[in-house]
């Protein structure tokens, strides 16, 4: 069926005016990609325990480097886009981007969790970060205990993908002296 | 994609508190089906001509029986559908329901009219106008110049179909002295 019909596609800014008449729910389980409004899966506790973690080791040995930012809004306006992904890094901005939200370029590094949404994760976001220019991508997958570290955004996809397990240790591209564990990051 | 993804499924509801709002722009080329709001194709000549061959026909012989109206929307709210099919002879009702759309019950005759939008109107819209019980559809196919008869909804399906080509006859359920040549409709 979905060959047959050209979906309407929304903008950003109609897709807030959605939220501000009313029509759309104050739900921050929705998300716009690629103009179709989409409702996020549940978060179970594995993965909202580890966002936790995260935010904790992110916040503490960053301090003022950066915002963390935890499950809130960064828009990709020219793909009709406005997701929400598990922890950002921002750059530091004195309003705490309180005035508008962030876009590609304020983005350090970019954390998914994926338990359930791996698929997602995989086939529809990280493509779409790429796309937009995000610089770097983790995708940590509880499922088999792995980092993928998304690096290098070429077109639609990263030219420089590793994969590492517990015992082996990265660090962001923005902060080389940060360096953290695997094993720090999945429990 | 899209099967990684579940949308949001907009209401009819939603779908005209977003036309009020100015979200939508004014735009008869848009429908709501099944919550999602989608593009209609461009009209060619040959379905617009069409339609207003059998708007004649319709108007000149039923007069008062019924209400001819052409491109405009019928509401099945708990399928989170509207749509304007190409051609419906409703129920005659003094307000020409100007005070609310009509629903399924209204519909005596539904027609669309095919040629680009023929999986759309076969695969889609026939089996959604048979699940919410509009008891007879034409289909006239302009790619074959055959009308296509559906009586008797059941489930998702019609469950009497019969094909009919030019030389061949055939009235609406609904009005059974008003017997028409396929010739007429199809010209």
């Amino acid at each position: 069926m979905g060959k047959l019909l050209t979906r309407r596609r929304f903008t950003v800014d109609e897709y807030h005016r959605m939220g501000e008449t009313g029509i759309l729910p104050d739900d921050s389980r929705i998300e716009l990609i690629c103009g179709d409004i989409v409702l996020r899966e549940p978060i179970g506790a594995y993965h909202a325990g580890t966002v936790r973690r995260l935010t904790r080791l992110f916040a503490s040995r960053l301090g003022d480097r950066a915002i963390v930012s935890v499950q809130n809004p960064v828009q990709f306006a020219q793909e009709d886009t406005e997701l929400q992904p598990d922890v950002t890094l921002l750059r530091p901005h004195d309003d705490f981007y309180t005035t508008r939200h962030p876009e590609a370029a304020d983005v350090l590094l970019l954390i998914e969790v994926a338990d359930t949404t791996l698929r997602l994760d995989r086939r529809v976001k990280i493509p779409l970060y790429a796309r937009v220019g995000v610089q770097e991508v983790w995708l940590l997958d509880l499922t088999t205990q792995r980092l993928e570290v998304h690096r290098e955004p070429l077109g639609n996809r990263y030219g420089s993908v590793r994969i590492l397990g517990r015992g082996q240790r990265v660090s962001p591209d923005a902060f080389p002296d940060f360096s953290v564990d695997v094993a720090d990051l999945i429990q | 994609m899209s099967e990684l993804l579940t949308r949001h499924r907009f209401t009819v509801e939603e779908y005209h508190r977003m036309g009020e709002a100015g979200i939508l722009p004014e735009d008869n080329r848009l429908e709501l089906i099944y919550g999602d709001i989608v593009v209609r194709e461009p009209i060619g000549a040959y379905h617009a001509g069409t339609v207003d061959r059998l708007n004649r026909l319709w108007t000149s012989r039923l007069g008062e029986r019924a209400i001819v109206r052409v491109q405009n929307p019928v509401q099945f709210r708990r399928e989170d559908s509207e749509l304007q099919p190409d051609i419906m002879l409703l129920r005659p009702r003094e307000d020409f329901y100007t005070t609310s759309h009509p629903q399924a019950a209204d519909v005596l005759l539904l027609i669309e009219v095919a040629d680009t939008t023929l999986r759309l109107d076969r695969r889609v819209k026939i089996p959604l106008y048979a699940r919410v019980g509009v008891r007879e559809v034409w289909l006239v196919d302009l790619t074959t110049a055959r009308l296509e008869v559906h009586r008797e909804p059941l489930g998702d399906r019609y469950g009497d179909v019969r094909v009919l080509a030019r030389g061949e006859r055939v009235a609406p359920e609904a009005f059974p002295d008003l017997s028409l040549d396929v010739a007429e409709l199809i010209g």
